[in-house]
């Protein structure tokens, strides 16, 4: 499980409450190849690589799991509500077609 | 290219644009929309990533102290780039001071146009964020000379075409469609242009700055490719930094 | 097991194999390897399992009339939902109409989302529409779909 890619857990509002539902994004740079376009000056298919799933992990629950295809944009962001229940953190565990695995992790620290 | 094909060619682009663009004209709704896209913008992973690379050379203190003003007037002077340096005795844009730190500091410097240095670029001019671009081309002979330099490089036709910058960007044309997309208001006084940029685009997925986005243009009007940091390239930037005076920056953009 | 039986066995897998190669429909955690060919109704009876999903004002789709480029087009779905553990939004689909790959994303929430929300980018490969697939827990289907006119332009 690596963390090399270069990516961004968001939390809006950034100061929230216990029970509070917030915005949650996780955004990530990543090539989203869909394996059908060609490189511009090799002229040569560029493979597929594309993540194909994601996973938010809340103090060790799956709150909420995607199934990821090809057609997202390049550097993708993947915003959704979650509910906050305590303190912890938030991991966001993700995969690509050709195997690459990576996680990220941001804390959860409600006030009040 | 003889003067009289280029002029031709000129001429016949130019009335190749239709006017008014309201078939490609973006409703409230659409515009509210990808303005919303800027709350998660995938630039701010390249501005995190600036603040991070900025970290290992003493961060916003360090850069502070470099350019010999306080930490709390930071915002304020970067708001005011480009700038005459004395100490390089030259009109510099952030990106070419980023080089002189690490090089004074004993690290071989980035090439201006990487990757690395955009997100620099990009994170060093958002600590100006909310700040009014204040850049003073009267204050001292060499931004007047830089100035003076810019606009006669917007004005100058050349390449293939016989293009200048004018020809597409003039406060004339502007509200014109070309290829489907309204030209942009850049060479008049209100433009928000320098304000916005680096910024992420979308069409090329990557964080662009302002020199490297006039590369693109020079490449597809037919101009040879100014390098970024020449004389002429920072000048162009002195120029439409200035036609955007009072604007207030917000960094990373947005663009197609 | 005798080796007739094997093979036969084998040779079962390797028939399915060839006619869904490296895809899969299984609502959960299929790993989608690619790139994948699939139309708009393909993906449609895959998802409802043959179900018909109905039009329902409670599914929100929000996508730009019109497009500036096909490469990022925000997408945004919002369903009228109490999220609770009797009453959520199982899943929310977003398909496209003329891409080689009509999914583009399946999204599965449950009741510690709070609300039903997703949000992203997708890319278009021209003007079609774009539609909203929410599988409810009670097992319903609604959908909700809209046209997006993606402009092919600029000058680079």
């Amino acid at each position: 499980m690596s963390n090399a890619r270069k990516s961004l857990i968001k939390i809006k509002p950034k100061r929230y409450k216990d029970g509070e539902i917030v915005k949650v994004s996780f955004m990530v740079m990543h090539p989203m190849a869909t394996g059908m376009g060609k490189d511009k000056k090799t002229k040569k298919i560029i493979p597929a690589k594309y993540i194909n799933s994601v996973k938010f992990v809340y103090n060790g629950k799956e709150i909420t799991h995607m199934t990821v295809w090809e057609s997202l944009s390049v550097n993708p962001v993947f915003t959704t509500y979650m509910k906050i229940n305590g303190k912890g953190k938030l991991t966001v565990t993700y995969t690509d077609n050709t195997g690459e695995m990576n996680e990220k992790t941001k804390k959860i620290k409600p006030r009040g | 290219m003889k003067t009289g094909i280029k002029i031709a060619l000129s001429v016949a682009m130019l009335t190749s644009l239709s006017f008014g663009g309201e078939q490609f004209a973006m409703s409230a709704a659409d515009r509210a929309m990808y303005a919303e896209m800027s709350e998660n913008n995938p630039a701010d992973i390249m501005v995190a990533d600036g603040e991070e690379l900025l970290g290992y050379m003493g961060g916003d203190e360090g850069l502070a102290k470099y350019l010999g003003v306080s930490e709390d007037d930071l915002p304020a002077y970067i708001a005011g780039f480009p700038r005459y340096i004395k100490k390089f005795d030259m009109v510099v844009g952030l990106d070419q001071v980023i080089q002189a730190m690490m090089a004074d500091g004993g690290h071989p410097p980035l090439k201006l146009k990487s990757g690395n240095m955009f997100s620099l670029l990009a994170y060093v001019k958002s600590i100006a964020n909310g700040e009014k671009i204040n850049i003073d081309v009267n204050a001292n002979p060499q931004m007047k000379e830089a100035y003076a330099l810019g606009e006669r490089t917007f004005m100058t036709r050349r390449g293939g075409r016989g293009l200048a910058c004018n020809s597409c960007h003039s406060s004339d044309i502007v509200g014109s469609v070309l290829r489907t997309q309204k030209l942009p208001d850049l060479g008049s006084q209100g433009a928000k242009s320098a304000a916005t940029w680096p910024a992420y685009r979308m069409t090329k997925s990557s964080l662009r700055t302002m020199q490297r986005r006039f590369q693109g243009c020079m490449k597809n009007a037919l101009l040879k490719v100014l390098p970024i940091g020449s004389k002429q390239m920072v000048a162009l930037e002195v120029y439409l930094t200035a036609k955007s005076k009072g604007s207030e920056i917000s960094i990373p953009g947005l663009k197609r | 097991m005798q080796r007739r039986d094997f093979f036969k066995k084998l040779g079962t897998v390797t028939a399915i194999a060839a006619v869904m190669p490296a895809m899969s429909f299984a609502a959960s955690a299929p790993k989608p390897t690619g790139p994948n060919k699939m139309d708009f109704k393909t993906a449609v009876n895959a998802i409802t399992g043959g179900k018909t999903p109905q039009k329902s004002s409670k599914v929100k789709l929000k996508a730009p009339e019109i497009a500036e480029n096909g490469a990022v087009v925000p997408v945004t779905v919002t369903v009228k939902s109490p999220m609770t553990d009797a009453d959520y939004v199982k899943a929310i689909h977003i398909l496209n109409g003329k891409n080689s790959n009509a999914r583009c994303i399946d999204v599965f929430l449950t009741p510690a989302n709070g609300k039903a929300m997703f949000s992203t980018r997708i890319k278009l490969g021209g003007t079609q529409d774009v539609t909203a697939l929410v599988e409810l827990s009670d097992g319903t289907f609604l959908t909700a779909s809209q046209s997006v006119k993606v402009t092919i332009g600029g000058c680079g």
